[in-house]
């Protein structure tokens, strides 16, 4: 019985480790501009070996290449980044309430962009000023809660002033925008990846691949980290410097997406709870898996918006729209008790 | 900003425009039989507002309202004035110099400063449709009349309000001068592009607000100009804009003819740049790029200028059927209409020179 | 292994602990017992090392527990608290494996090594076929068992176990003290538990030591420091220890 229940696990597990891949395929032929399938391929194997198909139109290359290629790219590393940070707080706070933004990260990165947009013009981009400052707002959290950082209470609190602190700070700078750079902000805000360009991936990416690097070596880790602080303590882990080492990597990779795409919310809440739903809590499978499934998320996600609307909706609606109803069905299915 | 909001349904069979232009001016002119009852009018709200006869005090916190009241030589009714015009507006100085006087009143943000307001004890207030709570939430706490008025991007807008202020004013004879001179100028470059088929107009995609994916779904000087906008068929965002966010697939799409960007920033504030389009390599398929057929064009200033808009249809007229306006002097003309408007000489020469639009004085 | 206890002293704002010189001594069972708010609890969590402690106040076969770096600590000495909070629902397997964190490093995933130490203490707390149960199926019971078993994996020499059988029936509490009598004389371990039973603590250990207010009043063989007026020292009560069938039972 158990050996069949594990089969169809494991079947699952594959399933959604591969979807990405499946999707990512079908998320390059979706677009206003619609190529067939069979005109897909022939602009692939054209860009691959230049001179086999010279009547693919120069459009088809340039969308897929510069516009729909980056674009998924980013949505799949966003997804995945957002899922992982919030299962691997979730784990280490031991509180399945939390996100990957309690520390302050979405409103840090809200100000260094407004910061960046409204003072320094082209000389630091958005992008850059929104990732020092979530990592200000963070190091400010574990700054001023200081000894206490271990007690979650504490960090939640600090977390929620940080993040007031730099949202009130935002309400300052954009007092002093003039109108034009306040729209490019509001755009920024919204959470997009409509603007997505490779120059926005050759520095994330790198950031977001290390991040969720360390954190999936440290998966089976988060496991012994989700026990209280006495149980890890005498179960022989240096919490203290293992903690700072999962916030780390979790700030890394949240603050290389929120800095390119704004603020996504829901994501990395839901999805690892769907994961831990349909295949327990152990994190050696969670942590892949949601990074997986968020992934997938954003893709479908952003397929439905390219796809559907000429005109663009903000994603983070959006995966609250797909991802909540998801969510209760499966809560109202599930048998297992997952908290 | 929302992009959820229903959008007032613009587009229609042809005849739907003449048609609400008639009924409007039919409202209008039974307003005017009966002056002394003042105007009830509808704003691009579409909320009812009995307007005054006349008004000895008016906030106006709609920059294009602001600049008709300079043209109608009523400025001096003015007694507030709105963040934009009293700090970003680089030509108001130079047109109604008196009014850095005047108390800014409202702030970046669309918060407005009620006491402020009561204190200044103005008769209306005018306010940007773009800004949804403000009209109402004065006229609910204030009671004061509240029109939320914009041209909308057409020109019939545009002459509506210039007659609606003529009236309020008691400018009527100076508002209808206006309106005559404006249609006359507009008619002069309809008449001289002549009859076109809809392939003989050049498809123009219009890149808005500091960005690639923003376009306005209504610019009636790309329409007079004997353009077409590619995103007319479009819908607006929401009800009180003309905007709307496109991708740029869909761009790539359309494949335009030309590409206008919106030039009214000044140059170091701008963020979509002719050089950002021309160099941009996910645009290398667009015709407009490989014919580096991209320009500014004035765009909104938060709404228009009359004048300016007036010069910028000329612009565009020559830019869309060169063959027809060769003989134009751009730089003559355009002073010539702010002249007009607002009786101070060489203003387009110091537009131009604020925002590098060297193209359209060149000889 | 010997554990020595030399000037402890840890301080919470209003209590404070503090224990000049003990000795343990290795295989046996030592249980620790007195009122409530003696300080039990403080004391087995600074052997643990799960309170900070001061250097030079704990040596483990000389060597100073302070000093040692968590993992070489945790395989020295092993800390089992009364209760777990199951934030996240493991699955038996999956929670006793944990006990090996001191083996692994942070990177690495556990080995077949690793898995067989975890079935192989599964196994000795009889509870193989729970396996793949997740840990809310288990009654508060078996769920004692199964931290026990984790402490097992982690094949430290020196067990702390903080009030192991309360609150368990008198089947399951029996089962708790055959095995930590099982850890004692068969795989060797030193064993420290504390317990509120008087009755049981004499009963299963060798050793006992009594605290109150956070100092140690008296240690030494349980049969032998077992008496009454210890007891009312200890308890600010007038208690009798009745001798039964070579079982003591405490009449209060």
């Amino acid at each position: 019985m158990s050996g069949r229940k594990n089969n169809r696990a494991r079947g699952l597990a594959v399933f959604f480790l591969v979807l990405p891949l499946f999707l990512f395929l079908v998320s390059l032929s979706i677009g206003s501009y619609g190529i067939s399938p069979r005109g897909l391929f022939k602009t692939m194997v054209s860009i691959v070996a230049p001179s086999s198909h010279p009547d693919v139109p120069l459009a088809y290359r340039d969308i897929l290449l510069r516009i729909r290629l980056p674009r998924i790219l980013l949505a799949m590393a966003v997804g995945a980044s957002l899922s992982v940070s919030g299962a691997s707080l979730q784990a280490l706070f031991k509180n399945p309430l939390v996100n990957e933004y309690i520390l302050g990260i979405s409103s840090g990165a809200a100000f260094g962009a407004a910061l960046s947009l409204v003072f320094l013009g082209r000389a630091v981009p958005p992008q850059i000023a929104g990732f020092v400052f979530a990592v200000v707002a963070v190091g400010a959290v574990l700054l001023i809660s200081g000894k206490a950082e271990s007690h979650f209470i504490t960090l939640l609190l600090t977390g929620i002033i940080v993040t007031a602190f730099f949202s009130a700070l935002l309400s300052l700078v954009e007092f002093f925008a003039s109108p034009y750079v306040l729209q490019a902000l509001f755009f920024w805000l919204m959470g997009s990846l409509s603007l997505a360009s490779w120059k926005d991936l050759y520095i994330s990416l790198p950031l977001i691949a290390v991040g969720l690097v360390i954190l999936f070596l440290l998966r089976w880790r988060l496991n012994v980290l989700s026990m209280s602080d006495e149980e890890a303590r005498s179960l022989g882990v240096n919490v203290r410097r293992e903690k700072i080492l999962v916030i780390a990597a979790t700030t890394l990779i949240t603050a290389a997406a929120t800095a390119i795409v704004g603020i996504i919310g829901w994501l990395g809440f839901i999805v690892p709870h769907l994961v831990r739903m349909m295949f327990g809590a152990d994190n050696r499978r969670v942590v892949p898996l949601s990074a997986a499934l968020g992934a997938s998320l954003m893709l479908v996600a952003d397929d439905i918006i390219r796809g559907v609307s000429p005109f663009e909706i903000p994603i983070g609606i959006f995966t609250s729209l797909v991802g909540i109803p998801i969510f209760l069905v499966l809560l109202k299915k599930t048998r297992k008790v997952w908290l | 900003m929302s992009h959820f909001q229903a959008a007032g349904c613009q587009k229609g069979p042809f005849w739907r425009r003449p048609l609400l232009i008639m009924c409007s001016s039919a409202v209008l002119l039974a307003g005017t039989l009966f002056p002394s009852q003042g105007q009830t009018i509808k704003d691009n709200l579409n909320r009812t507002v009995t307007v005054p006869p006349r008004a000895e005090r008016i906030l106006s916190l709609q920059p294009e309202i602001t600049r008709i009241l300079v043209a109608l030589g009523a400025a001096d009714r003015l007694v507030g004035l709105d963040y934009f015009i009293g700090r970003d507006d680089h030509l108001f100085k130079i047109l109604y110099p008196d009014g850095t006087g005047l108390p800014v009143v409202s702030r970046p943000d669309a918060s407005i400063n009620k006491e402020v307001i009561v204190r200044l004890d103005p008769d209306i207030i005018f306010t940007s449709p773009t800004e949804l709570q403000v009209p109402d939430s004065i006229q609910r706490s204030l009671g004061i009349p509240v029109a939320a008025l914009a041209s909308m991007g057409r020109f019939d807008g545009l002459l509506k309000e210039i007659e609606i202020i003529g009236v309020l004013t008691g400018r009527e004879e100076r508002a209808e001068e206006l309106g005559r001179y404006f249609q006359e100028k507009i008619r002069f470059v309809t008449e001289s592009i002549g009859p076109l088929d809809p392939e003989a107009r050049p498809s123009v995609y219009l890149a808005f607000w500091s960005s690639l994916v923003r376009t306005p779904v209504f610019y009636e000087p790309v329409q007079a100009a004997g353009g077409r906008n590619v995103a007319d068929h479009l819908l607006p965002s929401y009800i009180g804009t003309i905007g709307t966010i496109v991708t740029l697939e869909q761009v790539i799409k359309w494949n335009p003819d030309i590409v206008l960007i919106q030039g009214s920033f000044l140059p170091r504030e701008r963020e979509v740049t002719v050089e950002g389009v021309l160099g941009d390599k996910r645009l290398g398929s667009l015709k407009a790029v490989a014919r580096r057929r991209v320009h500014y064009t004035l765009g909104f200033w938060y709404w228009w200028d009359p004048a300016g808009v007036l010069v910028e249809t000329l612009y565009l007229a020559r830019l869309f059927h060169p063959d027809k306006f060769g003989r134009l002097d751009l730089e003559e003309e355009g002073n010539a209409i702010y002249e007009m408007f607002y009786k101070k000489k060489d203003v387009f020469t110091e537009l131009v020179k604020f925002l590098g639009f060297h193209e359209r004085t060149e000889k | 292994m010997s554990v020595q206890v030399s000037n402890l002293k840890f301080a919470y704002p209003e209590f404070s602990l503090r224990v000049d010189e003990l000795a343990f001594e290795r295989a046996k069972v030592t249980a620790i017992v007195g009122p409530n708010g003696a300080g039990k609890t403080t004391f087995l969590k600074c052997l643990g090392a799960v309170l900070p402690i001061p250097k030079g106040s704990l040596f483990i076969d000389g060597r100073d527990l302070a000093s040692l770096r968590s993992q070489e600590r945790a395989r020295l000495v092993c800390y089992v608290p009364q209760e777990h909070d199951t934030t996240f629902n493991y699955a038996v397997s999956d929670f006793v494996l944990m006990g090996r964190a001191s083996y692994i490093s942070p990177f690495a995933l556990p080995s077949k090594e690793d898995a067989r130490a975890a079935s192989e203490a599964l196994d000795f707390v009889g509870l193989t076929h729970y396996a793949e149960r997740l840990i809310s199926e288990l009654s508060s019971g078996e769920r004692r068992l199964v931290l026990i078993a984790r402490a097992l994996a982690q094949q430290s020499d020196i067990l702390l176990m903080d009030e192991p059988t309360t609150f368990l029936d008198p089947k399951h509490e029996t089962e708790v003290f055959q095995l930590i009598r099982k850890l004692a004389s068969g795989k060797m371990k030193t064993v420290l538990v504390t317990l509120h039973s008087l009755e049981m603590a004499v009963q299963h250990s060798d050793q006992m030591v009594f605290m109150k207010r956070g100092e140690v009043v008296a240690h030494g063989k349980s049969a032998e420091i077992f008496e009454d007026s210890l007891l009312e020292r200890v308890y600010d009560m007038k208690m009798k220890i009745i001798d039964w069938e070579g079982r003591k039972i405490v009449i209060r």
